[in-house]
């Protein structure tokens, strides 16, 4: 007897474990049958300001609707009005991504949610999404300062921009990139939801769900109270929003003593400056090949060339360089730099600044000429009228042996928006903003998805390795080479230095090449790999030499992101290549360098750096020595706590749980509803059995036994 | 063991065992705890003593149960009424009061206003 129960039981527990095992390894769950997941996600996140939102959001369980793909104007009356199954998830044509399609599905109840195909095919001559006067409210121009200029009243920089990156949709809208996602896209609303001769498909139709729930409202006032709040009385408390900051980058041809805050002494510094970021529609898209990728290349081949000179024959004045992140968000990186001088927190102050030359858009130069604009209001100060002349023909007098013209638009043009206009807001010095536009913008895709490498007109040969393109040089690196060799020898120029020393300021096409390739097309290059530090380039798939160009989005900062941007990196080990020596410290001598005497920890910064790969792949890492640093570039409304501030930005990027999306077959109303009344009516019918069935239990049961009956 | 007997809130306290003037002073005690701002005292002084006070047969404590049993239905109105106003205004107008209303709330939902 006892045998013959532990068989049986050890039998269960055999039977149950291989079934355990079964359903365990085989691992195909129901919700892997129902939806296919779409990998890569690109999202419209939501910004807040000092008053408004922007960007859009979804609900909290996601957004779904049945697809439809938008490719002609039937499509967009079938979305809007006439389709019977709505709300409808648009998969939208590159074409019909402009303002009035987009302001007729905000208004409209029926739409779902869009995704946008993002290719070059149908793309329109132009596509600006930023608007049309770019940070109008935080720049020079105001009712105070040159009221007739301000609100683009002079002149409008962007007259191609519908203003869709600062509307606020209620739905959420990705972009599809991959186009294999696409083609499962596409398939999947031709197997089921594609109309039969005008008629309307049939259910089960395919369905998406995007997730994109923000959680920041209203604007940054709102929500860093509410973060104030949660973190002051909440037993778990949650951020909101964060923030837009990252850092600037700067570096000086004689070093500046980083821990003297304030004056310095005896310095007269002329600014050369230019912008880091760039956005787009979309969340971290932002290739900024002409807006912001022509300054950078610029800027950086300056330096190169100017920078072995300026040793040799040190000019009177300092020249200070300095990378700005942030503008495109109301001026952040600058706005910082300029708040930090005014208090004296900042290794130079506004009375050590003798002049400023900002570098715009550069890239696209028609006719091979430039243009200095300068700022009307300012100028009608005679002092500075003349150091703005004299600036503008030292900048002649070195364009002079070079293929470049140079010409200065209507005096009575206002600057374009710039990085020196929060400048000339603290302090009327003399500036000029190299442009290649004379009135309006020439980059028809400023700030948009598609102002990319063959916007700048930047396209190698096709048959060529990585390497090969990595120093290939396109017209458009010799074109920037030319610039910055007029800009590098305007600079030594406006610092007082001689002009027999010209003729050796030349930056170099290769390097220029060598920058356009790693920051337009690939910046996992071999040149990029050997300036940056070891552990970097071990590093896994969040590394920042992820393949691909870089995205110059300012993004949240250290706080939130880990170790600086990518693109900020890049910049700053850059400028140690260029401008730094190469020391014999070992390792730990580089991070810890103020233990030895002859290095200064004050006057310079210490690069641990990968250095080239040799022939069998090993690297010898070394140590350099540059006077380069990083300044952070958050906005002084966030130092001050005025989160509804006027003068500074007011940026924030929400807070969001997960951002994904995914694709299932919807079946109708009719069918859900039956199927849950059904499955209502079989619970109460149960119900009403099992009582039926208790309260007749002693009539039921009784007669299977003679136990007697206890009483109760 | 019928079904009804199963109908009970709280303490499973069956009333008919319980002496009339025990009953009384329970009564009293719901009626005095619900002003300490316990409206759910009220309630339950209510719904269990309901029966006791309209239903069974006359009593000498009856009258007084009776008369407890009114004063927190009324109480109860009251609280309901207020309460409900209350909340309605409150999640009405919540959004547009801005800081005031977030000074207010316990817990804000995110991503709406």
């Amino acid at each position: 007897m006892r045998k013959m129960t532990d068989l049986i039981s050890i039998n269960c527990v055999k039977l149950l474990i291989s079934a355990l095992f079964y359903t365990c390894v085989l691992c195909s769950s129901v919700e892997q049958k129902i939806y296919v997941v779409l990998n890569e996600t690109v999202p419209c996140v939501r910004l807040l300001n000092a008053t408004h939102q922007i960007g859009c959001q979804s609900s909290i369980s996601g957004d779904t609707g049945v697809l439809h793909v938008l490719e002609t104007e039937s499509d967009l009356d079938w979305i809007l009005s006439s389709g019977p199954h709505p709300p409808y998830m648009v998969i939208m044509e590159t074409a019909f991504f402009n303002r009035s399609v987009m302001m007729r599905m905000k208004n409209s109840s029926r739409v779902a949610g869009v995704a946008v195909i993002i290719s070059k095919t149908g793309l329109a001559d132009n596509f600006s999404p930023h608007t049309t006067c770019p940070n109008q409210n935080t720049g020079v121009y105001s009712e105070s300062y040159g009221s007739d200029l301000a609100n683009c009243n002079g002149t409008v920089w962007n007259p191609l921009g519908n203003g869709l990156s600062y509307e606020d949709f209620s739905f959420p809208v990705f972009a599809l990139k991959d186009e294999n996602q696409t083609q499962v896209l596409r398939k999947c609303y031709e197997d089921h939801n594609q109309r039969v001769n005008g008629s309307a498909p049939q259910y089960p139709l395919c369905a998406m769900q995007l997730f994109s729930h923000m959680h920041a409202v209203t604007d940054t006032v709102t929500c860093m109270r509410r973060t104030d709040l949660q973190n002051r009385f909440s037993i778990n408390p949650e951020v909101l929003c964060d923030p837009l900051s990252d850092f600037n980058v700067w570096t000086s041809t004689r070093p500046l003593n980083n821990s003297a805050k304030g004056h310095a002494a005896d310095e007269s510094v002329v600014i050369a400056a230019t912008r880091l970021d760039g956005r787009s529609f979309f969340w971290e898209q932002a290739p900024a090949a002409e807006g912001t990728v022509s300054g950078i290349v610029t800027l950086l081949a300056t330096i190169q060339a100017l920078y072995p000179v300026t040793q040799e024959a040190p000019p009177p004045r300092n020249i200070f360089f300095s990378f700005f992140q942030g503008e495109a968000f109301d001026y952040i990186g600058s706005s910082k730099m300029v708040y930090d001088m005014e208090k004296n927190d900042f290794v130079i102050d506004m009375n050590n600044v003798h002049s400023m030359l900002e570098i715009g858009q550069v890239g696209l130069l028609s006719g091979r000429s430039l243009w200095m604009h300068s700022d009307p209001v300012s100028r009608q100060n005679k002092s500075v009228d003349t150091e703005v002349s004299e600036m503008m023909s030292r900048i002649q007098s070195a364009a002079a042996g070079l293929k470049l013209t140079v010409d200065h638009p209507s005096v009575s043009q206002p600057l374009p928006p710039s990085s020196f206009q929060r400048f000339l807001r603290a302090r009327r010095i003399p500036g000029l903003v190299l442009a290649d536009h004379n009135t309006s913008f020439t980059n028809r895709y400023y700030e948009s998805m598609y102002d990319d490498a063959e916007n700048l007109n930047v396209t190698y040969p096709p048959g060529l390795t990585p390497d090969e393109q990595l120093v290939y040089e396109t017209d458009a690196a010799k074109s920037l080479a030319e610039v910055a060799t007029l800009v590098a020898r305007s600079l030594y120029l406006q610092a007082g230095g001689e002009e027999n020393n010209l003729n050796n300021i030349t930056a170099d096409p290769k390097i220029v090449a060598q920058l356009l390739y790693g920051f337009l097309v690939q910046k996992n290059n071999s040149w990029f790999r050997s300036l940056l530090p070891p552990e970097v380039t071990k590093k896994g798939v969040n590394s920042i030499l992820s393949p691909g160009p870089p995205q110059f989005y300012i993004g949240l900062g250290p706080r939130v992101h880990g170790p600086a941007h990518s693109v900020t990196r890049f910049v700053q080990y850059i400028l140690a290549n260029l401008t730094g020596t190469v020391t014999n410290l070992t390792e730990s001598q580089c991070q810890n360098p103020s233990e030895l005497s002859t290095e200064n920890k004050d006057l310079f910064s210490y690069f641990w750096v990968s250095g080239p790969a040799s022939v069998n792949g090993t690297r010898e890492p070394f140590c350099v020595r540059a006077s380069v640093r990083l300044s952070k570039a958050v906005s002084p409304a966030f130092e001050l706590l005025e989160y509804g501030s006027r003068n500074y930005s007011t940026w924030t990027e929400s807070r969001w749980k997960s951002i994904r999306a995914r694709i299932f077959l919807v079946a109708s109303r009719e069918l859900e509803m039956l199927t849950l009344g059904v499955g209502v009516a079989v619970l109460l019918l149960s119900l009403l059995v099992t009582y039926f069935i208790s309260s007749k239990a002693e009539l039921l049961f009784s007669s299977a036994r003679e136990t007697p009956t206890t009483t109760y | 063991m019928d079904l009804s007997s199963v109908f009970f809130i709280g303490n499973i306290m069956n009333l008919e065992r319980i002496p009339n003037e025990e009953k009384l002073s329970l009564c009293r005690r719901y009626y005095l705890g619900g002003f300490a701002f316990l409206p759910f005292l009220w309630l339950v002084n209510v719904l269990w003593f309901f029966r006791e006070a309209f239903l069974k047969p006359t009593y000498t404590e009856q009258l007084q149960i009776k008369s407890y049993v009114k004063k927190s239905a009324l109480g109860l109105i009251v609280w309901v009424a207020v309460l409900t106003t209350w909340i309605t205004i409150f999640q009405h107008f919540r959004a547009q009061w801005g800081e005031v209303g977030d000074y207010l709330s316990f817990t804000i939902p995110l991503g709406t206003a």
